[in-house]
């Protein structure tokens, strides 16, 4: 709880220290946002522990045949 | 569009490229070499440095063909609008999950061997911190930093050698030339696949540099200079430890520096020593950085990159715990999936652009 509580925390103080700058560049603050959001999210659900697709996981799905392909070619 | 004004000099670069070549490269590479090629590894070392002189001459020729351009731009310029920010997208992802899995490398690497009653993500968030802050303070802060670490890491390089030249044991490499060609060279794509293959991420860095011509010269005697380095380390780990525990441990060099005694007295120094390591990772961590966050900010034509480099460095932080499950995944990832992963995009993308680029410029 205390974690959650200090990530939005944490988040506040960048928004506060990032927004100022922004004024005036829509665009920026768009991403800028959106950005923040789904970082904080990804923190909150990494330390509840709450299961986060890896995207190693899926590079390996494209990668690993040709990787054991080029293994055997040097075995 | 101007993203970071800051110019870095010929000098500079080559340092960079330097400390880059070496970064996480010499902590965790004697082990992949001597598990590929035996007593054999400083072989495939330097098989490896050959085969990393051709990749970065690729990247060179890329680079001449295109002065004054990111990564990004010459995707654009390349292949069009919309491929060429398709393949940007694939540069930005690269260079994430590029930053992310050393940070998870600093974070196992303190974890085991100096905080270990520490959490993971704590140790991660303090090196994701100083990584932010260098990226936010601008490419000029960070390349003058390399300069003002590279003296450091020089001097700590060679105490390590000349405190550990008196325990050398020269039978440990003979026989010489038992593995044979095929393992050499499987070593030899290792070690350049982690040293010089991620010198593609410095296209966010070349536009910067404000005499090219100069540079490219410097890049192959640097990157020579610090693939040697890493060689004379893995030499070292073959020559001390002997083959079979060096392919066993996880982070061979630093029991290599654990060895260092002289009269039982100047010992126990590998704290000290482990700021070579510090230092280097330091510099890769924030080169895949600042790749990422001025890509992705040039894609999505921002005014400064400066703005999203807090919420990228939550998400760094966030994603150096989800990238490898344990260490055993990170294994099992390291030796299989990557070698194909980083040929494609570190090899084949560039050789693509640049005979793309020759058919252009002839049509």
């Amino acid at each position: 709880m205390w974690i959650v509580a200090g990530l939005l925390a944490a988040a506040g103080i960048c928004a506060a220290t990032e927004i100022p700058s922004m004024v005036g560049h829509k665009k920026d603050l768009w991403v800028f946002s959106v950005l923040l959001v789904l970082a904080i999210a990804l923190c909150i659900a990494v330390t509840q522990k709450v299961p986060v697709p890896n995207p190693l996981d899926g590079i390996a799905a494209i990668f690993r045949p040709i990787g054991k392909l080029m293994i055997r070619m040097f075995e | 569009m101007t993203l970071d004004n800051g110019k870095i000099n010929a000098r500079q670069l080559n340092v960079l490229v330097f400390l880059y070549t070496i970064g996480t490269t010499v902590l965790v590479i004697p082990a992949g070499l001597a598990s590929a090629a035996k007593q054999d590894a400083w072989l495939g070392g330097l098989a490896g440095i050959v085969i990393g002189v051709i990749v970065l001459g690729l990247y060179i020729a890329l680079w001449r063909r295109y002065p004054g351009q990111t990564f990004v731009g010459i995707c654009e310029a390349v292949l069009g609008r919309w491929l060429g920010t398709l393949l940007s997208i694939v540069f930005v992802l690269y260079s994430l999950i590029g930053a992310a899995t050393v940070l998870f490398y600093v974070g196992n690497f303190y974890n085991i061997n100096f905080l270990p009653r520490t959490p993971f993500l704590c140790i991660t968030a303090l090196f994701a911190t100083i990584v932010v802050m260098g990226v936010r303070l601008g490419l000029e802060t960070i390349a003058r930093t390399t300069e003002l670490m590279l003296p450091w890491f020089l001097i700590l390089f060679v105490i390590l050698v000349a405190t550990l030249a008196p325990s050398i044991e020269a039978d440990r490499i003979r026989p010489v030339f038992e593995t044979g060609w095929r393992h050499i060279l499987w070593a030899g794509f290792t070690f350049s696949e982690t040293a010089f293959m991620p010198i593609v991420f410095l296209f966010a860095v070349f536009p910067k540099v404000d005499d090219g011509a100069r540079a490219w010269k410097g890049m192959y005697i640097t990157a020579l200079a610090g693939g040697l380095c890493v060689v004379l380390v893995s030499l070292l780990c073959i020559l001390i430890l002997g083959p079979d525990i060096t392919s066993r441990n996880m982070f061979p060099s630093y029991a290599l520096v654990k060895k260092i005694s002289i009269g039982n007295f100047f010992q126990r120094i590998e704290a000290a020593l482990a700021g070579m390591w510090f230092i280097t990772t330091y510099i890769k961590t924030t080169f895949y950085f600042y790749g990422w966050v001025t890509s992705l900010s040039e894609i999505l034509k921002l005014k400064n990159y400066r703005s999203i480099t807090l919420p990228c460095g939550f998400i760094l932080v966030a994603l150096s715990v989800v990238v490898y499950p344990d260490v055993v995944y990170m294994q099992e990832w390291d030796t299989v999936v990557y070698p194909p992963y980083i040929w494609a995009f570190c090899v084949a993308v560039p050789v693509l652009l640049w005979l793309a680029g020759l058919l252009r410029k002839r049509s």
